[in-house]
């Protein structure tokens, strides 16, 4: 077998990887950007509406960081670790310069310095875009940045197939060519993970068809910890029916959301915010308005975006526009967007610290979506994904530089061929269980029992189904026998990872007996602080869920009523 | 909703059995994208089918491939808007890159072109120190943006027939790439991006194929025709880029004392002597040469003409 | 009908058969071309590359004239003047920063700020859409039939079709459908749509000639027996050029290329002497019994 040794290996070619190779590379370490699309593909770049940030000199007068952080820390719903949203807040502003100097072509103001909006769950606006392609636009300068550097070498379209460990130590991972599916052993004694979120597990999702919890799954099989599970985004605006993201920035622009009977029903659950009341109280209060018959045949809502007139819409919301009239056949500034919500992001994840570090396996950093600072406690607020895996990318980075330089190689090599094997086993296997009958009978039941509204029965259901499809996952098998660009192995192989997470998602789900952020139980409807004000630890051990927990972390704010 | 049955042709493609077709039948609605229906004929029908799909609304540039021969995103297209008259769709693999397997094509070729262009915004050393802070107009970074805005989907390179013919030719994307940069007035480096552009931007061809298929408005060929305006600051001299000196100069000189060109000056000033004269053979041998001396009037009121051209600005 | 025309420097020029074709069969179908007055060259494919805000204000002239003359519609047999004069108005509507520039040049000319009243038309889209196929049918007094021809459209006059806006750029049907009205057989090439390589000829001539033959290779390939095309610079590539195609690429064929409205005017009876052909053409066709 191929191998090949850096001093760090990063899985995920998103923002927070290439954020994190950036600054490993640029310190002159040997990087091995690992990713199973060319690094543009990733998800990052389907991220519409902004980044948030506080510049100094260049915010509303009346803001600090204090405010932003008070924001986040509200906004998802007290279990924030704070000291990790006072350092998102207070090193916003410099990320966005950083942007600024490596490329990013920030909307501007007349004046020329970068302009700003608001979002959801802001007190004062302080989302910067692009258009709204400013994930895209992030993503292609971090990567073009990247270009310039000889000692970071991209694998690209590999996927990965396990973590490598040496005692408590990493030694690498395995990742196989999908051109050729020849596996190579990639040795380093630093390994990011930085491979985003899972949302394909999903029946509606507005993720990206690669994103399969490939990290989250390769790091619970080698004994890292996933926390908080349970939480997981539903956006309000997922396109009718192709559930393609309607960015939130159409609301934060003045679009207004409407039952059938053209009523701004947001009116009646968050009097104050309205359409910008955070996502997960946006996404149940549609979900009530269709449940008891005031939405749209088929099921849906209407984002009104009229009254913005079309040449704002375009100017400002193209994508949007593009979006609504290309996969609904709506003109925006005609008819109303028809709308529902769908998954969108996955607070849970692998669990680090305000470093990055994770403290299960020496060597293992996250950052990003695959990974849970705790930023975004039980719900996300809109523009923080970008501004988290910028500054925690780059955060992580710095961690890793301090690691290389303290620490060696592993010496050893450690015996692979478990792994490769493990994979190859698919394709030896004449028959048995499909990915695709598996895939889909875990999406069905991810968005019936493990979505927006929750309870007892729909999660212990969910838990035994899952149980169950694992077990049939094992004699999974693919009729592809040939090794040229087999993607229905790959495909396999993502259910495997799919399945994994989905088991820690629906056990935490169950075990989290109160109503917090996105996670609502219809049979605990109230936030139950006393005994749920804490972090939950999953680790997958063989066949069953061994749950834990970590105190939240406090500065200076005490929970208090969530109202909007 | 409404749903009809279409059938899906696939030109498939492996080592070891080359290229053949292969026909689905399947139901789609008025809001089925292609790239549901790739998921769809894979999940339900044949699992070995290979696509590349990612973000399935048109900003990851994954899903690019040929549908009814048009090179498009899969995501992009609406399955029953592009059916024919028999509910049929024709799907194959992008045109010049190496085939893979089914509709995956070796792209390596495209990225390797943008990465000569040095994609990246080199700033002054005081704004990385964070010292100072850059500006930009809105209006300078709409124009950046637009050229910015290219996902690397590799259709205008598949489809620009000088790219086929000339290996030195960068191709529309790493061009529009290129002259992105060009066009930052944060960046520093603007003479050496016109030394990398210059030679290759006069071997397009300023078909507007790039244009055509481009699915995100890019303009690639706008962004060649743009960088060929920094000729007078090219310093290089490379055979092409002195021909289009020569070229271009006298085509601005006819116009400027005539406002009309004469081709027979043209081609004179351009290919010298020599290769005028063999064009000159030719001609009388097709008949076209009493055409060569063809009197056409000169623009009357040339006034109007030179206080247009002049310098504004 | 009336209609303001657009000659273009090149069939002023050495490709003046266009010109002269053209006018024969618009006499024909009761087309007045009405010769803008005092028109400049467009500088298409050129003067953009130089100065954009030059290149538009040009163009606009012309389109000022065509008003002047109480017109709305301005029609050229080249479709490489076409493409310069809808691009030049597309971008003076679309693009503030460039309509800044050109209206002080304008002004500066003693013209007024250009009100997008003026259409540019290829001149086939006029005989299709005003005179009307079965229109030209009836003129038709010596059907070409059994004559294949292959149908060749190129590049600027389908690209960009969000700016052209006649027709489909990849499944286009005018030259076809023109070609069918003479009684010849048309014949679709997979280059149909390809570039001549005409603009490369001043920069890169090696690479614009295989362009060429390309085209012609791949009519040749189908079964053309003669290309017919839609523009005047690709009549100086296709036809004047190709003794300079055949040295290259030390052929022993010759693909005859003939201008749309040269073969229009054959079926309507004028010989290709008349009509202005070259000489490999005017022998290709006498062999084909049509003199």
């Amino acid at each position: 077998m191929e191998k090949k040794e850096y001093d760090a290996v990063i899985l995920g070619g998103g923002l927070a990887g290439l954020m994190a190779a950036n600054i490993v590379a640029a310190a002159g370490f040997s990087v091995a950007v690992v990713s199973k699309v060319f690094p543009t593909r990733s998800h990052s770049a389907a991220a519409e509406g902004g980044i948030a940030a506080y510049i100094m000199g260049n915010s509303d007068p009346n803001d600090d960081p204090d405010f932003m952080s008070y924001d986040e820390v509200k906004g998802g719903d007290y279990l924030v670790d704070q000291d990790a949203a006072e350092l998102l807040s207070k090193k916003s502003g410099d990320i966005v310069n950083l942007l600024d100097a490596w490329g990013a072509p920030f909307n501007r103001q007349p004046d020329g310095r970068i302009a700003l909006r608001y979002f959801g769950g802001q007190t004062y606006p302080r989302t910067r875009f692009i258009a709204d392609k400013t994930g895209m636009a992030l993503l292609h300068t971090l990567f073009e940045h990247s270009t310039g550097f000889k000692n970071i070498e991209y694998y690209n379209e590999y996927y990965v197939l396990d973590i490598v460990k040496e005692g408590n130590n990493v030694n690498g991972l395995v990742a196989m060519e999908m051109k050729t599916l020849n596996p190579i052993y990639l040795k380093s004694r630093a390994l990011l993970i930085a491979s985003g979120g899972i949302g394909m597990m999903y029946k509606h999702t507005t993720n990206s068809y690669i994103n399969t919890g490939d990290g989250q799954g390769i790091a619970l099989r080698s004994g890292v910890a996933l926390k908080d599970p349970e939480f997981v985004q539903f956006h309000p605006t997922g396109l009718y029916p192709s559930d393609i993201l309607i960015s939130e920035a159409a609301r934060a622009e003045g679009a207004i959301l409407k039952n059938n009977k053209g009523e701004r029903f947001m009116a009646k659950y968050a009097p104050h915010k309205f359409d910008l009341a955070p996502r997960d109280i946006v996404s149940r209060s549609m979900t009530i308005e269709i449940r008891e018959g005031r939405g749209f045949e088929g099921g849906y809502l209407g984002l009104d975006l009229r009254h913005l007139g079309k040449k704002y819409i375009i100017e400002r919301l193209a994508l949007a526009y593009d979006a609504a009239k290309n996969f609904s056949g709506v003109d925006a500034s005609e008819e109303m967007i028809p709308v529902r919500p769908a998954q969108h992001y996955f607070m849970g994840g692998i669990d680090v610290d305000t470093t990055g570090t994770n403290h299960d396996l020496n060597g293992v950093f996250s950052a990003g979506e695959s990974a849970c600072v705790s930023v975004h406690g039980a719900n996300r607020l809109g523009s923080n994904s970008l501004l988290e895996t910028v500054v925690y990318g780059r955060e992580t980075g710095n961690t890793m530089v301090e690691f290389l330089k303290s620490h060696k190689n592993v010496e050893t090599n450690s015996n692979v061929d478990p792994i490769v094997d493990a994979a190859y086993a698919y394709i030896k296997r004449e028959t048995g269980e499909h990915f695709g009958v598996l895939t889909e009978e875990l999406r069905d039941i991810m968005w019936d029992n493990v979505g927006i509204f929750r309870d007892n029965d729909k999660l212990a259901e969910a838990v035994s189904k899952i149980k169950d499809l694992r077990v049939r996952a094992r004699s999974m098998y693919v009729t592809d026998k040939t090794s040229n660009y087999n993607t229905e192995l790959f495909n396999a192989l993502e259910t495997r990872n799919m399945l994994d997470v989905a088991y820690t998602m629906a056990t935490a789900a169950l075990n989290r007996t109160e109503t917090r952020g996105a996670h609502f139980r219809d049979d605990y409807p109230t936030r139950d602080d006393q005994n749920w004000m804490k972090h939950t630890l999953t680790y997958l051990a063989g066949d069953e869920i061994k749950i834990s927990y970590k105190p939240v972390t406090y500065t200076r704010w005490k929970p208090e009523a969530r109202v909007y | 909703m409404e749903e009809k049955e279409i059938t899906v042709n696939i030109k498939k493609y492996n080592d070891k059995d080359g290229a053949f077709w292969k026909s689905y039948k399947l139901k789609a609605d008025k809001y089925t994208q292609m790239t549901e229906v790739l998921r769809r004929i894979k999940s339900e029908q044949d699992p070995s089918l290979a696509y590349r799909a990612s973000c399935h609304m048109a900003v990851c540039g994954s899903c690019s491939m040929k549908i009814n021969g048009i090179p498009s995103l899969a995501c992009r297209t609406i399955a029953l808007q592009a059916v024919n008259e028999k509910n049929e769709i024709n799907v194959e693999s992008m045109d010049y890159y190496p085939g893979v397997r089914d509709l995956i094509t070796d792209i390596d070729g495209f990225y390797d072109k943008i990465y000569k262009v040095m994609p990246r915004l080199i700033a002054d050393e005081s704004v990385l120190m964070g010292e100072n802070e850059q500006r930009m107009t809105p209006e300078d970074q709409t124009e950046v943006w637009k050229f910015q805005e290219c996902i690397y989907c590799g259709l205008c390179v598949s489809a620009c027939p000088s790219v086929k013919e000339d290996e030195k030719f960068l191709g529309p994307a790493a061009h529009a790439k290129g002259f992105r940069f060009i066009d930052d007035v944060r960046d520093t480096k603007k003479q050496e991006r016109i030394e990398l552009l210059m030679d290759s931007a006069y071997r397009c061809t300023s078909c507007y194929m790039c244009y055509e298929v481009c699915p995100q408005d890019v303009q690639p060929v706008i962004a060649i025709k743009k960088t060929k305006n920094y000729l007078d600051q090219y310093k290089g001299d490379t055979p092409v880029t002195v021909m289009a000196r020569k070229h271009d100069d006298t085509i601005v000189n006819l116009i400027e004392t005539t406002g009309k060109i004469k081709e027979s000056t043209l081609f004179l000033k351009t290919f010298g002597f020599g290769e005028a004269m063999r064009d000159a053979v030719d001609m009388l041998k097709t008949g076209k040469f009493k055409y060569a001396f063809e009197k056409d009037s000169k623009v009357k009121n040339m006034s109007e003409i030179k206080n247009m051209m002049g310098e504004k600005k | 009908m009336k209609v303001a025309y657009y000659p273009g420097c090149a069939s002023h020029g050495i490709a003046k058969d266009v010109d002269i074709a053209t006018q024969m069969i618009a006499k024909d179908l009761d087309l007045e071309l009405m010769e803008v007055d005092d028109w400049n060259c467009c500088g298409g494919g050129f003067m953009d590359d130089k100065n954009e805000a030059v290149h538009a204000s040009l163009n606009l002239r012309n389109l000022e004239k065509v008003e002047k003359m109480g017109y709305n519609k301005m029609a050229t047999p080249c479709s490489v003047c076409l493409n310069s004069h809808k691009i030049a108005a597309d971008k003076y509507e679309n693009d503030p920063v460039l309509k800044e520039d050109v209206d002080e040049r304008l002004k500066e000319a003693n013209m007024e700020e250009y009100d997008n009243g003026v259409e540019s038309e290829h001149f086939i889209w006029v005989l299709i859409r005003d005179v009307g196929i079965d229109n030209i049918r009836k003129h038709v007094k010596r059907p070409l039939t059994g004559l294949k021809v292959g149908t060749y459209y190129g590049c600027q006059l389908l690209r960009p079709s969000n700016v052209m806006g006649f027709e489909s750029a990849f499944n286009p049907h005018s030259v076809m459908d023109l070609v069918a009205a003479t009684g010849a057989t048309p014949v679709a090439f997979p280059m149909k749509t390809a570039c001549c390589g005409f603009p490369l000829m001043g920069s890169n001539p090696t690479v614009a000639l295989k362009m060429a033959n390309n085209i012609l290779s791949s009519a040749r390939n189908e079964g053309s027996e003669i290309l017919v095309h839609p523009c005047s610079l690709c009549h100086l590539q296709l036809d004047v050029t190709q003794d300079k195609i055949q040295r290259q690429f030390k052929q022993d064929w010759r693909l005859p290329a003939v201008y749309i409205t040269q073969l229009i005017g054959l079926s309507f009876g004028y010989t290709p002497k008349q009509l202005g052909m070259s000489k490999g053409s005017i022998e290709y066709l006498k062999s084909r019994g049509i003199s």
